[in-house]
């Protein structure tokens, strides 16, 4: 059972990134809801969060959808007059077209996020430059580190008496003593660190990564597959185009667009159709013994 | 284990992206894209701004101990954007850049942005960050001798960077909204950011002179007692 956050990270983030820019660069309401719908399936199905994320969105999406209205005059149809400012149904449509695509866009990268561990970002930046990489990676642990020397350094301070939260200018000093000596600590650490390093030969051969992750022919089918559909789907949309102002022109239900739309759709769902498929054989198979 | 293993390809991308990839990017925006859009140019150059320093740091030998306090000081930078309302981490990379040296300082605030948008999200807002912070320490790091001299510079420096980054981020924050730059809905964004702005500029400035002590002075040693 290979869930689709298993494929290789090449593939994982490749896929993001196309399901994003293409929901990013276009502004075509058919294409929009597709994306939209999708990532939040996507969501819901893959990367359990609760429900906050998703009361984040609707009010970034009221928000965004009623700007764009109150600020942009544009458009023949007017629905009524603010201020003596009219607001017209395509500066509507607009805003709420517009506040989709973030908010689709948004979720995509949520589940981005959710996919791409660090290992994975190390992964995919040490195929860029093992310099960076390393730093990367080192940044990350000192991240964790810091965080437990800063809890050790305000224990012993407390035990010692130095660290009165009762008293705001003492508890600021307080602090101030700890980054001190967090500072000091990590600085001269690092120092440490590096002469390991140099002792142990770092940089006189060929770095290895933490976690193995190889590229097999399945990796290679789904990168093609969802390379394909967006090609597809790029293709297609090239010619669907809407005219917002003064009305609304469009151009979007021509043969090559619904093959596009198409494309979109087949990319959208991709890791449902990987995950439910593997779902499947494991059950037939553990039906099977 | 790397793509980029081979010393000619990478020979290759490094002329390959200033000459090839942004000329390209920019022609293909304004010709192919019959609505200029301008967010798709400016994504690309953003990344491949970002790409090309990396590619230019990695041919560099910046030496073991420079690195691993690089890495520090990222960490430091990344722990700070958990403060609430007022982060640090321009104060930071300054600092970084002041007393390692510019490419430090480009990469301390670049490395950050990406690893704290692990917990806060990464987005398409990424390379734009990454790209603010880390222009911010490179710029810091190339005005090394008087910001380090005067604390009046350093101050102005703070909010300089502040004010600049949150307009440039109001550029983008238009261009992903609307696909095209609208003065109407850039004044907007920057109103309606005038408080964020404000926030930067001040914690920008306030770090500064709160962290140059305990940070800078103590970098200015460490380098001196074992020659950074």
């Amino acid at each position: 059972m290979r869930e689709f956050h298993e494929y290789n990270p090449i593939t994982v983030a490749a896929y993001y990134l196309c399901a994003t820019a293409v929901t990013m660069f276009t502004m075509n309401p058919v294409v929009i809801g597709i994306s939209l719908f999708a990532s939040v399936i996507n969501y819901i199905l893959y990367a359990k969060n609760g429900i906050k994320p998703h009361l984040f969105s609707l009010v970034l999406f009221v928000i965004m959808a009623a700007v764009n209205p109150l600020i942009n005059h544009n458009g023949m149809t007017v629905l009524f007059y603010l201020n003596d400012r009219p607001i017209t149904a395509e500066a509507a449509i607009y805003g709420v077209t517009a506040a989709g695509m973030t908010v689709a866009a948004l979720y995509w990268l949520r589940l981005f996020t959710k996919a791409m561990t660090s290992d994975k970002l190390l992964y995919l930046f040490g195929r860029l430059s093992p310099k960076i990489s390393l730093i990367l990676s080192m940044a990350i642990r000192y991240t964790e580190l810091l965080r437990i020397r800063w809890r050790k350094i305000s224990d012993a301070q407390k035990a010692l008496g130095l660290y009165d939260d009762g008293n705001l200018i003492d508890a600021l000093k307080g602090r101030a003593r700890v980054l001190s000596i967090l500072i000091t600590w990590a600085l001269e650490n690092g120092i440490i660190t590096a002469e390991s390093m140099d002792a142990r030969g770092y940089g006189t051969g060929r770095r290895t990564s933490f976690r193995l992750f190889r590229f097999r022919m399945r990796d290679g089918l789904i990168t093609a597959i969802c390379a394909a559909a967006t090609a597809i789907a790029v293709i297609g949309l090239n010619g669907a185009d809407v005219v917002w102002y003064p009305s609304i022109k469009t151009t979007l239900f021509e043969p090559v667009s619904i093959m596009g739309y198409v494309g979109f759709g087949v990319l959208s769902i991709l890791p449902i159709i990987i995950n439910t498929k593997e779902a499947i054989r494991w059950r037939y198979l553990s039906c099977a013994n | 284990m790397t793509v980029i293993k081979n010393r000619a390809v990478r020979t290759v991308l490094r002329y390959a992206i200033p000459f090839g990839a942004i000329p390209a990017l920019v022609i293909l925006g304004a010709t192919v894209f019959d609505e200029k859009r301008y967010l798709i140019i400016s994504f690309g150059v953003a990344l491949a701004a970002i790409v090309l320093f990396m590619a230019g740091i990695e041919k560099k030998n910046i030496g073991s101990r420079r690195m691993v306090l690089v890495a520090v000081m990222t960490a430091l930078a990344v722990i700070g954007r958990f403060i609430p309302l007022f982060k640090p981490i321009t104060a930071i990379c300054v600092m970084a850049a002041i007393y390692l040296g510019a490419e430090s300082g480009f990469l301390c605030g670049a490395l950050s942005v990406l690893i704290s948008n692990i917990y806060f999200g990464q987005g398409p807002w990424t390379p734009f960050q990454m790209l603010g912070f880390g222009m911010i320490g490179l710029i810091a790091g190339y005005l090394c001798e008087p910001l380090k001299k005067s604390r009046a510079l350093l101050i102005g420096y703070g909010v300089l960077a502040g004010i600049a980054y949150s307009m440039i981020m109001d550029v983008w924050t238009v261009l992903w909204y609307n696909g095209t730059f609208s003065p109407d809905l850039y004044l907007a964004a920057i109103i309606s950011a005038l408080p964020f702005t404000a926030l930067y500029a001040v914690s920008n400035a306030g770090f500064l002179i709160l962290l140059k002590k305990p940070i800078g002075d103590k970098l200015e040693r460490i380098k001196q007692k074992y020659g950074v």
